[in-house]
């Protein structure tokens, strides 16, 4: 089958999904209009409305494949007079991979390059074309993989078998989104049932009446329905256009070859596989850790940050460089499995362009670390941007300090109820005079089944670990209050809390045993610790 | 009018479909009426057959304990004979705090290893429920090697009841990280004993066994630390066996070195001295670990029954007082049981009848050693 023809096949079976719902709608119609001929009164009634219920999930999926646009991510514009290097580069890969250059470029906060356009007509017309560039992923990228990345996507759009393939991309990108909207609705049904569900649980329950379950097994069921019918037939579509779209995604990762070299294509495609799990990470674990305490990195290191997490870790991130996924991203993916793609790029001959030197991807940008600063303020939300902006040490200290301190109250308590406290001196003088306290303080903690299931001496070997978790606890909240510890930022490890000396952790270590001891000696943590 | 007939022949059609509906309607219930009145007859008939059986077989178990054996709910499954009545005291003393009751009960047998290690393991047994006595002794005498030997025991008993009987996917991690740590306790307590015992004394190396067995010694340190043992005293039967557990596949060894490891054992024993207890403890091991294995093929193989025929020979030649013969009963009672010779197998049921907390009773205590009795008792008398 010729490249024209397959084409041609495609887009008779794009046009077979609105045919699709136009063909249902008629059907539906057609059942009615029988009713009405040979049936009366509220039967015919009641199968005309039926008949309404199931055609509106069918006039939706129809409205939504044709607008099927999410949200654009938010991001900051840049044009050509602010970004004159970095607009040079894309141009000049649009203009290798043999497509239009795009009418705008958005920084973006994701691992990701897309590129979009607002398609008129059913994409039988060009719309404005836009390239979503995410910082995250220029920051671990170098220039030539980062050209790797924007041929791949800008191949996508590239003219290269058949003036139809942009409309067959689009086509496939529209089919995605609907079934995927389809199920969305579905599951909000779901969500929305069992929370109502669960609501009315709640209620009988407060009333002295047993709890009914959930069931939410019926729900979503006609988008369900719908969702079924235009999936069998989006299967169909997929297999039928399977090949091309493969061909497609070879002929893309061709295309990143050509213009940036089989090496850094290979790396990019590697690279972006760790620099997704990092990202998520860093995130979590470095950028919002001071969240919870009020506090966030300065301007510009909330995405910045990353860069410093990715040289640390650099030998962790080796193995998601090399361990790539061999199962497709989603079923309706066209994209093949990652490791093959990369097997199929690095069998390609060497090109030598292997050891081209390349600056890091950041610096196309005037002033990557302004534009950095300048996507907090289109990203984040305003309740994050009035938090108070510390630098990195200062942050990791004071916010840990803090959580431990809150989790320390809870430990304060629990000692307190026993007549144990509040403040560690009073601990120790109270274990002194009972060291029994330690075993009922445990008690209020928290517990496993087994432990709670333990007599004698086993039950206290359970609640050991506990207590001496607790000291500790309060000896750093004692020892981060007096300045004598400080947590200590790590950007490859986790934080940890540096002692006042060399040898001191060894000494707090047998200390504590000494205090949760059968027979306790509280001596060396009062001299540790308490001692000016 | 065309219209109407049509109207007239989709009523027709209509009412037979409703007819037909509500007559299929009606026949299924009657069948399920009919469906159930039988079920319930089959639900009765079996439980008349079962009543029966279980009729049946309490007459049968009654007939057996009428001859002077002891009734299923009655069979102690915590201790192998009945307790020494000078255990009993000693143990109640302690509970009530006189620590050194204990100490003079563990002293007095001098230099039996093997009841140094069974007093030892009763007083840990106490301590790891209520240790206060201990901590008294302890404290009271600092380089006591009994006390010493008491705590490193208890050590090892409460890393066991942390980390519970259960297998390791049923055993959470909180059980495994405090059960490790504890055995390291176990560990450091063991060799603090070995620091303050006598030069002959094997008992603080035996009760480093166990804690070798849960950290999983190579095999070269357990070798060294069962040099430590024999060097003191080679003929020691719990050292031997608590050895031979270390050995089976179930620890760190195989059926191949577990088997090995009993048959020089037993070699190196003379009749008497009951050393012929561990192949018939390694046999027993691998039946129970490979669920393939037929009991009743398996316990007849001829080198089994030359293990059993090597330890009738053993226990004739042991002096009859000597209550480690009842550890050898057990097993043969078993074995027997199994080569179909219940005429011998009945005389060791009539020695150990009533305490079964002893292999090869202890992974099924009640039901396996009832069903094995019972069953010899009924084919060595007549009319039963």
């Amino acid at each position: 089958m010729g490249a024209s023809l397959r084409a041609v096949r495609a887009l008779v079976l794009l046009a077979g999904f609105y045919l699709l719902g136009v063909f249902l709608l008629a059907a539906l119609v057609g059942v009615d209009f029988a009713v009405v001929t040979w049936l009366h009164g509220p039967v015919a009634f009641k199968i005309i409305i039926v008949s309404v219920v199931l055609a509106v999930p069918i006039v939706r999926g129809l409205f939504m494949l044709r607008t099927p646009k999410g949200e654009p991510p938010a991001g900051i514009p840049v044009t050509e007079a602010q970004e004159p290097l970095l607009w040079r580069t894309v141009r000049e890969i649009a203009q290798q991979v043999g497509t239009r250059a795009p009418d705008e470029i958005v920084l973006i906060d994701e691992v990701n390059a897309a590129v979009a356009e607002d398609a008129r007509m059913l994409g039988l017309r060009p719309g404005t074309r836009r390239l979503y560039l995410g910082l995250p992923l220029m920051t671990g990228l170098d220039e030539m993989q980062l050209r790797a990345v924007l041929a791949h996507e800008m191949g996508h759009y590239a003219n290269f078998d058949t003036r139809l393939t942009p409309l067959i991309a689009r086509g496939r990108a529209q089919l995605i989104r609907t079934i995927g909207h389809f199920h969305e609705r579905a599951d909000n049904k779901v969500a929305k049932e069992r929370a109502r569900q669960e609501k009315r649980d709640e209620k009988r329950v407060a009333k002295g009446k047993g709890a009914k379950g959930v069931d939410t097994s019926g729900q979503g069921a006609t988008y369900r329905a719908m969702a079924k019918i235009y999936m069998a037939y989006g299967n169909f579509y997929m297999r039928a256009t399977r090949t091309a779209g493969r061909r497609q995604e070879l002929a893309a990762d061709l295309a990143s070859v050509r213009v940036a070299g089989r090496d850094s294509a290979a790396s990019a495609l590697r690279e972006i596989n760790a620099l997704d799990s990092a990202h998520d990470f860093y995130m979590s674990s470095y950028a919002t850790l001071g969240v919870g305490a009020g506090l966030l990195p300065r301007p510009g290191e909330v995405f910045g940050g990353l860069r410093k997490l990715l040289d640390a870790r650099s030998e962790d991130l080796d193995d998601l460089r090399r361990d790539l996924s061999t199962e497709p991203a989603s079923p309706y993916d066209s994209h093949p499995p990652l490791a093959e793609r990369v097997a199929r790029i690095e069998a390609l001959p060497d090109d030598g362009r292997g050891g081209q030197a390349a600056r890091p991807a950041l610096e196309l940008l005037s002033d990557a670390g302004a534009a950095l600063a300048a996507l907090e303020q289109v990203v984040l939300t305003p309740e994050a941007l009035a938090l108070k902006r510390v630098d990195w040490e200062d942050l990791v200290h004071q916010s840990m300090t803090q959580y431990v301190g809150q989790g320390a109250e809870e430990i304060r308590e629990a000692f307190a109820a026993e007549g144990a406290g509040p403040g560690l001196p009073a601990l120790l003088d109270a274990i002194d005079a009972d060291p029994a306290v330690r075993w009922r303080i445990a008690d209020r903690f928290p517990k496993s089944e087994e432990a709670a299931a333990a007599t004698g001496r086993t039950a206290r070997e359970f609640a050991r670990p506990a207590v001496r978790r607790a000291l500790n606890q309060l000896v750093t909240v004692e020892l981060t209050g007096r300045g004598a510890a400080r947590w200590q930022l790590s950007w490859s490890d986790s934080a940890a809390l540096s002692y006042p000396a060399d040898g001191f952790e060894e000494e707090l270590r047998l200390a504590l045993d000494a205090a949760v001891a059968d027979l306790p000696d509280t001596e060396p943590l009062r001299k540790l610790v308490l001692a000016p | 009018m065309i219209g109407l007939y049509i109207l007239g022949a989709m009523l027709l059609f209509g009412a037979f479909k409703v007819l037909r509906g509500v007559y299929y309607i009606r026949k299924a219930k009657r069948l399920e009426a009919e469906v159930a009145a039988l079920e319930g007859r089959t639900v009765a008939s079996d439980g008349r057959t079962a009543a029966a059986k279980a009729e049946k077989k309490a007459q049968q178990a009654a007939a057996v304990v009428a001859l002077g054996f002891v009734p299923e709910a009655e069979l102690d499954t915590d201790n192998a004979r009945p307790v020494p009545a000078g255990r009993k005291a000693a143990l109640d003393a302690v509970r009530a705090g006189d620590w050194e009751a204990g100490a003079a009960y563990v002293e007095a047998c001098g230099t039996d290893w093997e009841e140094r290690w069974q007093r030892v393991r009763a007083l840990a047994e106490v301590a790891a429920e209520d240790d206060a006595w201990l901590l008294a002794w302890r404290a009271a005498r600092p380089a006591d090697p009994t006390a010493a030997l008491v705590n490193a025991d208890t050590s090892v008993a409460v890393a066991w009841n942390v980390r519970g009987s259960l297998t390791a996917e049923h055993t959470t991690r909180e059980q495994f990280r405090i059960f490790h740590e504890l055995l390291v306790k176990a560990q450091a307590d063991a060799h603090e004993a070995q620091r303050l015992a006598g030069p002959a004394d094997p008992v603080p190396y035996m009760i480093e066994q166990p804690v070798a067995q849960g950290l999983g010694y190579a095999h070269e340190q357990y070798g060294e630390l069962w040099a430590q043992i024999t060097r003191r005293d080679p003929k020691v039967l719990t050292a031997h066996t608590s050895a031979l557990q270390y050995w089976c596949a179930k620890w760190r060894g195989s059926h191949e070195l577990a088997l090995a490891f009993a048959r020089e054992s037993a070699a190196s024993g003379k009749p008497g001295e009951l050393l012929s207890l561990l192949p018939l403890t390694a046999y027993f091991e691998q039946k129970v670990r490979e669920s393939d294995l037929r009991s009743e093929t398996f316990f007849k193989e001829p080198e089994v029954v030359a293990a059993v025929e090597a330890a009738l020979g053993d226990l004739a030649a042991a002096d009859p007082d000597d209550w480690r013969t009842v550890r050898l009963r057990h097993l043969l009672a078993y074995f027997l049981f199994w080569q179909d010779r219940e005429a011998e197998a009945v005389e060791h049921f009539r020695h150990i009848d009533g305490y079964i907390g002893a292999l090869p009773w202890s992974y099924a205590p009640r039901s396996a050693y009832v069903y094995a009795r019972d069953w010899t008792v009924r084919k060595v008398t007549p009319g039963l």
